[in-house]
């Protein structure tokens, strides 16, 4: 079985990355990219070091301040990677006094370069203070400062300057009150980023991968949009963001489409003519892969320990299980992207802002997870290539 | 023991985890007895020579229907033969019509009254439909067999003050077959009858019925399928309207959650694996299988005929009877309930 790269060669690890950073600098509508993001090698810093990772403040209104502090604040998070904020001094500030900890990072002013490496950096941008926030409430205000925050994330580690983006939960409400073509994260990455690449969202929970075939389409039309190319793309697209994050084999289960996974062909054929012959060649490509298997057993299989991921065909066939174990307690990843975006599954819980009770975990999972990808995307880049071109 | 209802249980797929099962099940009638009399449908040397081979110990005992109840723990036997030899783990197709001739008589004692519920273990489909008998499932093979227009799969847990209970509008269908199959008249007949089994046979008065929607976040307004609009709640609004306690459509990933969940005493999904998977995981292996609508109490395991245990006598020995304990309480349950008890 042969390795798989995440990414082509050509860029060598420095700790902070170099090459084509400057032709890819994105200009983002209205509002101004500066090059605060100017590249600069550090020749003293090993070639592995702690991951640099950008983290966007989300939504105001809701728990994302407090869990900001939170990160900042936990030892395994600052070990794990260099965090980057993108967000408001007094915003965090509120949220630092909500969580009861105290913050111990470096401040910058919008544009100024965070680096070098050490303690965590705020990159404030100065644009939202605390009086125009209206607590637990969907807001143009606050969709705003998201967004912004969102796009210099994204923006730095487009440049090569983070390996990694995260964000506390946004309000897609709040979002769209400022950007009407907010659909999804994945459509709002691609435009802002440029990107024409397949990007897909898994949910991570416990350890366990859950990737879709089809999202949000008609249960009509779900059984006409399986094919066997797509779930192979699928299964390669998931079999890269799982090697990234640490798998060295992962071991992926494809869901059926039909009640006990067709019944040998007599309870639909999409088995038989369409998963069974992408699974094969899945294997033929070297993926760990097996299936399809019932829908109404794979999640529990896999909850045992069977499968580090399952690959299903619908919306439904994933999620219902996924919250049932206990989605909003793990971590949503944008996988496909040049780098990778991870956030917590759960929402702005407007409902317990302000109390200091927001759970960590979820967020904490996310930036570990955020940071272990970016390790391994270091590594594989550093790595001896196996077809090292002439100069 | 004068009140205890008689149960049929039968032992399904002959080659399969059945008569293993039906063993373990008696060893635990032995230990700790139901409160019911319990007869197996199956073959009676087959079971005495599989519960040996496994090294299991139940008292099994001819059926005489004219005879007193036992009252040492035995089970019944009312022997039905197979038709060839049997290998356990590799069923053959010979033995399918003694299979179809178990399940008929058991629902006919259930329907003329001898038995007050059935419970069955599984069946291999595929061995039946192999034999050329178009066979779908017991559900529908009983249906069938009563001439029942329209009966409904629900599927249940066991032992907690309020169980999770899923109710299909749609059961073994090709999912790309499920929308057309989700009309206005099949959901408002399920929700009908859901209301009426769950008043009549689990003695709740004004059940609180969940409906999921069909499409991903059910439909969200149209954007992604219009099945909710068009059809869902037209039929929630006339099961309301004839005085039933339902809602919806809710996303069916919101609506299983256990938050939401136990503020319902039924949840109507519309396809099988919206609300299986559900069940599975919820009842880790001890589900039981309600069908709602026939003239009699049929329960039934929610599990295979697992080949591979049976195939094993060391590891069927092992097969977790759970589902079938669960299924056996419940129908004693159910029969208690429908006789005033």
């Amino acid at each position: 079985m042969g390795i798989r790269r995440p990414k082509p060669a050509g860029r060598r690890a420095t700790g902070t990355a170099v090459g084509d950073t400057g032709a890819r600098n994105h200009a983002y509508d209205g509002m101004q990219r500066t090059k605060e993001f100017t590249v600069t090698p550090s020749p003293a810093e090993p070639a592995i070091d702690r991951p640099t990772v950008a983290l966007a403040m989300g939504d105001p209104a809701g728990v994302s301040p407090e869990l900001t502090a939170r990160l900042l604040a936990d030892d395994e998070v600052r070990q794990a990677a260099w965090l980057v904020v993108f967000g408001d001094r007094r915003i965090l500030d509120e949220g630092a006094k909500v969580a009861r900890v105290a913050l111990d990072i470096d401040v910058v002013a919008r544009g100024a370069s965070p680096g070098p490496h050490g303690r965590p950096v705020l990159v404030d941008l100065a644009h939202l203070a605390p009086a125009a926030v209206r607590l637990g409430e969907a807001t143009p205000v606050g969709g705003a400062f998201a967004i912004e925050n969102f796009r210099h994330a994204l923006a730095m580690a487009q440049s090569g300057q983070a390996d990694a983006v995260c964000f506390t939960p946004f309000n897609k409400q709040a979002m769209r009150y400022v950007y009407p073509g907010y659909d999804d994260e994945i459509g709002f990455v691609s435009e802002t980023i440029g990107f024409h690449g397949a990007a897909r969202e898994f949910n991570i929970l416990e350890g366990l991968w859950n990737a879709r075939v089809t999202s949000h389409i008609p249960l009509a039309q779900v059984a006409a949009t399986i094919t066997t190319e797509r779930i192979l793309a699928e299964l390669a697209l998931a079999d890269r963001c799982l090697r990234s994050a640490g798998f060295a084999q992962p071991r992926i289960a494809v869901a059926g489409l039909n009640p006990h996974a067709g019944d040998g062909g007599n309870c639909g054929t999409e088995e038989i003519e369409v998963i069974a012959p992408a699974v094969k060649a899945g294997v033929e490509r070297g993926f760990n892969v097996s299936g399809p298997y019932p829908a109404d057993t794979v999640f529990v299989r896999a909850r045992k320990g069977a499968f580090d991921a399952v690959l299903t065909m619908y919306h439904d066939q994933g999620q219902i299980a996924m919250k049932l174990i206990g989605f909003e307690r793990g971590v949503t990843l944008l996988g496909g992207f040049p780098f990778p975006i991870c956030t917590p599954a759960h929402g702005t819980a407007y409902d317990i802002v302000g109390q200091g009770v927001a759970n960590i975990g979820a967020s904490r999972q996310a930036l570990l997870l955020a940071a272990r990808m970016a390790r391994q995307q270091r590594a594989a880049r550093s790595a001896p290539q196996p077809c090292p071109t002439a100069a | 023991m004068r009140d205890h209802p008689v149960i049929a249980i039968t032992v399904g797929e002959p080659a399969g985890i059945g008569p293993e099962l039906v063993a373990l099940l008696g060893e635990r009638h032995r230990r700790e007895p139901f409160a019911a009399r319990l007869i197996v449908v199956g073959d009676a040397k087959l079971l005495a020579k599989r519960a040996a081979l496994a090294g299991l110990a139940p008292r099994y005992r001819d059926y005489t229907p004219a005879a007193l109840p036992p009252t040492d723990g035995s089970l019944e036997i009312w022997h039905q033969p197979v038709g060839v030899p049997v290998t356990p783990g590799h069923p053959d197709p010979s033995n399918a019509p003694s299979v179809l001739e178990m399940l008929s008589r058991a629902a006919d004692g259930c329907a003329t009254g001898a038995f007050a519920a059935l419970v069955t273990a599984p069946v291999q489909k595929s061995v039946l439909q192999d034999a050329g008998i178009p066979f779908s499932g017991h559900t529908e093979f009983f249906a069938q067999r009563t001439r029942t227009p329209r009966v409904v799969m629900m599927l249940t847990g066991a032992g907690t003050a309020s169980p999770l209970r899923v109710a299909l509008v749609t059961t073994h269908l090709a999912l790309r077959d499920v929308p057309a199959a989700i009309t206005r008249a099949a959901v408002e007949e399920t929700l009908r009858i859901v209301a009426r089994e769950l008043a009549a046979k689990f003695g709740l008065a004004a059940p609180r019925i969940a409906v999921c929607g069909l499409n991903p976040h059910a439909g969200e307004g149209g954007h992604l399928g219009r099945e909710e609009i068009d059809v869902i709640a037209p039929a929630i609004a006339a099961a309301v309207a004839g005085g039933h306690a339902v809602s919806g459509p809710f996303p069916a990933d919101t609506v299983f959650v256990p938050a939401v969940a136990q503020h319902f005493d039924a949840i109507v999904a519309m396809y099988h694996d919206q609300g299986l998977p559900v069940l599975k995981a919820a009842t880790f292996g001890h589900g039981i299988n309600v069908t709602l609508g026939l003239p009699f109490i049929r329960t039934s395991v929610d599990h295979g005929t697992a080949l591979d245990l049976a195939a094993d006598p060391v590891k069927a020995r092992q097969a977790d009877p759970g589902s079938l304990i669960a299924a056996t309480r419940l129908a004693i349950e159910l029969a208690r309930r429908s006789a005033g008890g």
